[in-house]
């Protein structure tokens, strides 16, 4: 068991309804954790238990109904200059290169042209992009874009690195190579990180910790603490007991697909066509 | 390999082809319009010989009133741009940024932007008089609708992602003008400002031939009325000539890839 730090980010409660009356859903409901200093948690719950929306509340794009969100005490309303959120989505500006899309924060700060550009090419160099530095987002692969998107966010070296499904339109291979990268910066940056996947593996590849969710509402289902020895080589990803912790996992989150399937099959039969 | 190299044959042979189908189609209709000319089937100067254009072109070149007229007209269509494509810019941002206003007010923009503008030449000599004034209010209000329109457009299909990095980067409304939606937006705004250079065009010469004391147009209707043909037919080219060459420059800026 590893000895946890003091709370850098604190969910209170927090819950999210969308729409009103009648028809109004409950996406996140009374959801709380705490994730130290240093700690690498991942979020996993299958589609529709309310990620995503959880990822947008902690970031301070959506606000909660209900609950409270903090970073070292500091409520968090709007986006918060301690937290640097990766998207699931294509989030390169097309009409940047790669270093002026890397040093967008920077300029959004208002830090020197000089500055900025040194420092995004330090960190474009920690992605393993050293070279790219003047290439055009078009001109790179999906899984290159992505990691571009990754420098973006840690050269405005956030406290907290939140990210949402970030490899999830990647191919499986490309997203373990990429997971592997994340581990090696987490590990040099010491950075605190809330990762959102539905992968399993990647969840327990990568994290401290993960929070199971469950299908609508999204509520806290279970806490895992994957107590494996880092750094995650290919043989502790090939031992049984990373074995162990996916089946557990696996346990955990299978009754909740399964109602999250059932629940899609019922919409198309009750509303075809749409 | 093979096949790429026989495609671009068929290219290149293609383009030559359809030059030279070009050269003979203009043969041709210089051809026609010369025999019409000479066959005395119209009244005298309807149709005038193409040596007497030629010549009327020339004299046109050699006045120095025509290059007056032509800086009055030329003057008349920058403005009217520079006022009707920014104005067209700002309004366009405002609807598009703000749900509010575009279901307030986004429905006029499309019934007047369909509207024949000359109707509203009247009212500009009202309010601008019959100087350059009315015919930069005549390009203006052209300039502005498809503009307006385009951009509104254009800003509500920026990638919301775009948007919610820009905001998660804390930038300020005013970066996230200048450094997201405008760059993002680059396509739709140059559509719009080609679009509006076209009309603009349009709008200024109109009101030129309607009513007024200089410029291209005054100079087309002033030819029509002393039935001086020749001439009309040489200034017609040259306004159309400047009409493309605006609007090919227009599409240059609006065709290059971001």
């Amino acid at each position: 068991m590893t000895v946890r730090g003091p709370a850098m980010l604190k969910i209170e409660a927090v819950s999210k309804r969308y729409g009103y009356g009648a028809s109004a859903v409950t996406a996140v409901d009374n959801v709380s954790f705490d994730v130290a200093a240093g700690e690498f948690m991942s979020i996993i719950g299958p589609s529709g238990c309310g990620k995503s929306t959880l990822f947008h509340v902690i970031g301070g794009l959506t606000g909660a109904d209900e609950g409270r969100v903090s970073v070292e005490d500091e409520p968090v309303t709007a986006p918060h200059p301690a937290i640097g959120m990766v998207f699931q989505e294509e989030s390169t500006f097309p009409w940047r290169s790669v270093a002026a899309n890397v040093a967008f924060p920077l300029e959004v700060q208002g830090v020197a042209k000089r500055e900025r550009l040194e420092r995004a090419r330090r960190f474009i160099a920690l992605v393993g992009l050293k070279g790219f530095e003047n290439h055009m987002p078009g001109e790179l692969s999906g899984g290159m874009r992505q990691r571009v998107s990754i420098a973006r966010t840690l050269v405005s070296e956030p406290k907290i690195l939140l990210m949402d499904e970030p490899f999830g339109a990647l191919d499986e291979q490309t997203r373990l190579l990429l997971g592997e990268k994340v581990l090696e910066i987490q590990q040099e940056l010491k950075q605190t990180t809330l990762l959102i996947t539905h992968s399993i593996t990647e969840a327990v590849q990568l994290s401290d910790r993960v929070m199971v969710m469950t299908f609508r509402p999204g509520r806290v289902k279970r806490f895992v603490e994957i107590d494996l020895p880092r750094p995650r080589t290919a043989e502790v990803m090939t031992s049984d007991r990373f074995g162990h912790y996916v089946a557990q996992i696996w346990g955990d989150l299978r009754e909740e697909a399964s109602r999250g399937m059932a629940a899609q099959e019922e919409r198309v039969r009750t509303h075809p066509g749409v | 390999m093979a096949g790429k190299v026989g495609a671009m044959k068929k290219k290149t042979w293609l383009r030559a082809e359809v030059g030279a189908s070009r050269a003979i189609a203009c043969l041709v209709l210089l051809a026609l319009w010369q025999a019409i000319a000479l066959s005395g089937l119209f009244f005298q100067d309807v149709v005038p010989s193409i040596d007497r254009v030629l010549f009327a072109f020339w004299s046109v070149l050699a006045d120095p009133l025509f290059y007056r007229n032509l800086g009055v007209t030329f003057g008349e269509m920058l403005v009217s741009l520079a006022v009707g494509c920014s104005t067209g810019l700002a309004a366009g941002l405002a609807l598009g940024g703000s749900p509010f206003l575009s279901r307030a007010y986004e429905h006029f923009l499309h019934y007047l932007g369909s509207a024949p503008k000359i109707i509203f030449f009247p009212l500009m000599i009202l309010w601008f008089g019959v100087g350059p004034g009315s015919k930069v209010g005549m390009g203006v209000i052209s300039c502005f609708f498809p503009v307006a329109i385009s951009v509104a457009a254009g800003m509500r299909a920026v990638n919301p992602v775009w948007i919610r990095v820009g905001r998660s980067f804390r930038a300020s409304p005013l970066q996230m003008v200048t450094k997201v939606y405008l760059p993002a937006m680059r396509t739709p705004i140059l559509n719009g400002f080609r679009l509006g250079v076209g009309v603009a065009i349009i709008g200024v010469l109109l009101a030129e031939t309607k009513l007024s004391n200089q410029g291209l147009g005054f100079m087309v209707m002033q030819s029509y009325s002393r039935f001086d043909m020749p001439r009309m037919y040489a200034l017609l080219i040259i306004v159309i000539a400047m009409a493309v060459a605006f609007n090919t420059l227009a599409m240059r800026l609006a065709g290059s890839k971001p």
